[in-house]
């Protein structure tokens, strides 16, 4: 069993997920097990591959043969289809695993039986599956399929709805530009078939040349996924998006569009790490400053609280595309610096990970008590909700980076390291938190503060344990993040950063 | 040991249990020094009502547009620009999409 | 000359759907457009596994010594037009309900969801 972990964290909620609405026939209660089984088994499965990446080096699982070395035939040209999961891929199933065991216990108490529980929990669990399948890939094409899973899923969550009018329009928007954004994705894959015959990431990479299609290639694959990452100005869809699936699954959303963003570092660090130059790299910089200014601003415009937190989410991204794009500007010279602004931006995945998680599940928890998001209409709601404030609290101000919470710890990497790179990345990235911590003083404010209100819907204690182990890592990530940063992320940022030839000849031997 | 507790920036370190050390000493200082103010406060009286300009103000509520309202005043034209931005058309979310991807092909090509 | 033609030929596909999604109101369109840039997409799949003068990749009937078409894009071309179905339908989908709650389908008007 334990040899086939990482093909069974892609499979099992996959086939789960579609026996999900059969075993619902039987009973309501055998669902709810079974999906809790699915998630737990996909956490021991990740927990286990991340142990064993960390400790042993890169996993390379093949399909369809005993042993790694079969599948390179005479001449180095792999044959068969594989799952590569280095450091990074590692940490990004970590933060994956983490999030569904969080989402789906409070999914089976927040979403009502006669909303069509069964099919979100499907949906959730095809998508679970669609993301451990980016994560852990190393083939071209099956990095399309699994994107287009996620997106079919991912679309379908926010699209749940249909007895809304927003959800559906959001759901239209998000469908129409992840379409277009995979089959650029396919379209780029094609180029690279049609120029070296194979679709296996490493081998490809092997052979780049860095000709013209090469390039074009890499044009599509960037717009694709900073598309799919929600980097400005291609994040039009994610507020509706985030603001408009149901709150506890928007969880999934996030990391939904984590990896992408992974997908994006993998197809620059590793396929085409032999052949970039820094201009790339400025781009990935420039769009993310634009992305954490525009999307910190217009939080401030917003009176919709899910609305807000979908923003504030969009403007974390902008700190992640930051960090590693200096890492990816600084990549031929290799300064200590830019190790730590990638350190900085990896880091923030899994922090970020955990903050707007919470928020969007004291989201949640608001709308169950009050019907309305609209922070216009809300208040006073601290005095009835006190747990759900402090979370609420507590998330702002890792989301805003303050000191000594999670999001602090990443982000005075991404400083630090972006400073050396230039200062004005700095300054810009320290006004943005600025301006978050205002903009989330005003949720705060606006929902949990002022003269008492009644509050008779009791939160479901699923939604309150949830957030509870959310706020607990968020509180244990900002206290000792040297612990997390030495065990996860420095090695995964070395994965990406300097550890193309370990991927490449881990793969392909030799 | 060392390692656990605190991060490498490059340029120095983030110990966040010395913060928190520190944190607590000035909330202890804090604390001291309030508890050496006046004690005129009382409860249920109108000394709990919030001050607004002087005036009475019925069932008194400050909202969330309440907060930094000088600051979102001050940024409205930006503001007002940015949602403009936001239109919610699909065209021109695809358009930037093609922007996007014009600006990308340009670069990695030249 | 004639065997660059699919390739001129996708290009002309996936460069209309391009412009249909900037240039078109309708929703439905706009999945058509989605559409053309995937037949765009598969078309050019397919005509890259293509071998002058190739027979089927069926190796038991195959007299030896022919060359024969790649199968790989083949495989993946059909994939791709799963997910293709996959993806229209649930566009479509989400276009009949955007339907019967506005009674349109000009994307000017389905803005609910902006600033």
């Amino acid at each position: 069993m334990s040899a086939h972990a990482p093909i069974l964290a892609i499979a099992v909620p996959l086939l789960g997920g579609f026996a999900t609405p059969l075993l619902a026939k039987l009973h309501k209660r055998i669902r709810d097990l079974w999906v809790l089984l699915i998630v737990l088994f996909v956490g021991v499965a990740v927990g286990y591959v991340a142990v064993h990446v960390f400790t042993q080096g890169i996993w390379v699982y093949v399909l369809g043969a005993r042993h790694p070395q079969e599948t390179v035939v005479s001449g180095g040209f792999p044959i068969r289809i594989m799952l590569v999961v280095d450091a990074m891929g590692a940490f990004m199933g970590v933060i994956t695993a983490l999030m569904a065991l969080v989402a789906f216990p409070a999914a089976l108490k927040y979403l009502p039986e006669e909303e069509g529980k069964t099919l979100a929990l499907t949906l959730g669990s095809l998508l679970l599956a669609g993301i451990m399948g980016m994560a852990y890939t190393g083939d071209l094409f099956n990095f399309f399929v699994f994107l287009e899973v996620t997106s079919i899923a991912a679309c379908a969550l926010i699209g749940f709805r249909t007895w809304t009018s927003r959800a559906p329009e959001a759901a239209f928007k998000t469908m129409l530009l992840f379409s277009v954004s995979g089959l650029l994705f396919l379209l780029a894959v094609a180029f690279l078939y049609g120029e070296y015959g194979a679709l296996n990431l490493a081998y490809v990479s092997v052979l780049l040349r860095g000709s013209a299609v090469d390039r074009l290639a890499l044009a599509l694959f960037l717009g694709a996924l900073l598309m799919k990452a929600a980097a400005a100005p291609v994040h039009f869809w994610a507020p509706d998006a985030y603001g408009e699936a149901p709150a506890v699954k928007a969880l999934l959303l996030v990391v939904n569009t984590q990896v992408s963003l992974y997908g994006l570092w993998r197809v620059l660090f590793t396929l085409y790490g032999g052949i970039l130059d820094t201009t790339v790299g400025w781009l990935v910089v420039a769009m993310g400053l634009l992305t954490m200014v525009v999307a910190a601003f217009m939080a401030l415009a917003q009176t919709d609280l899910g609305r807000l937190v979908a923003y504030g989410a969009v403007s974390q991204i902008g700190y992640m595309l930051l960090g590693v794009g200096v890492g990816l500007v600084t990549m031929s010279g290799r300064p200590d610096y830019g190790l730590v602004a990638m350190k900085g931006g990896i880091f923030h995945m899994l922090n970020d990970a955990l903050t707007v998680g919470l928020l969007f599940l004291c989201v949640a928890a608001v709308e169950l008590v009050k019907g309305t998001r609209d922070l216009r209409e809300l208040g006073g709601l601290g005095h009835g909700l006190p747990e759900v404030a402090l979370f609420f609290l507590v998330a702002s101000l890792a989301l805003a980076g303050i000191p000594p919470l999670n999001g602090f710890a990443s982000k005075i990497l991404i400083y630090e390291g972006s400073f050396r790179a230039s200062p004005i990345l700095a300054a810009v990235a320290v006004l943005t938190s600025i301006l978050l911590l205002a903009v989330f003083a005003r949720a705060f404010q606006g929902a949990f503060l002022g003269p008492r209100v009644n509050v008779e819907v009791r939160v479901p204690w699923p939604i309150l344990v949830s957030m509870g182990v959310l706020a607990v890592g968020i509180l244990i990530l900002g206290l000792v993040p040297g612990f997390f940063v030495e065990a996860m992320v420095t090695p995964a940022a070395k994965a990406l950063w300097l550890g193309r030839s370990l991927y490449l000849s881990a793969v392909l031997g030799g | 040991m060392t390692e656990a507790i605190k991060i490498e920036t490059g340029q120095g370190y983030w110990a966040p249990l010395i913060f928190v050390v520190a944190l607590l000493g000035v909330l202890i200082l804090a604390v001291l020094i309030w508890s050496r103010g006046r004690r005129e406060y009382k409860r249920g009286t109108e000394q709990e009502l919030p001050f607004l300009s002087g005036e009475k103000v019925e069932n008194p509520r400050v909202g969330a547009l309440h907060l930094y309202w000088g600051l979102a005043e001050a940024l409205r034209p930006l503001l007002e620009r940015l949602r403009g931005w936001h239109s919610g058309n699909i065209n021109e979310y695809a358009g930037w999409f093609l922007v996007i991807l014009a600006v990308v092909v340009l670069l990695v090509l030249a | 000359m004639i065997g660059n033609l699919p390739f001129v030929v996708c290009v002309i596909l996936v460069a209309l759907g391009l412009w249909t999604l900037v240039a078109k109101r309708n929703l439905i369109k706009l999945v058509i457009g989605i559409g053309l840039i995937e037949s765009g997409v598969n078309l050019f799949l397919v005509s890259l596994g293509y071998v002058h003068g190739g027979i089927p990749p069926i190796y038991t009937y195959a007299p030896s010594g022919a060359p024969m078409v790649l199968p790989t894009p083949q495989a993946l071309t059909l994939t791709s037009i799963v997910i293709g179905v996959a993806t229209t339908a649930l566009m479509l989908a989400f276009a009949v309900v955007i339907y019967r709650h506005k009674g349109t389908l000009d994307a000017r008007k389905i803005r609910d969801l902006r600033g």
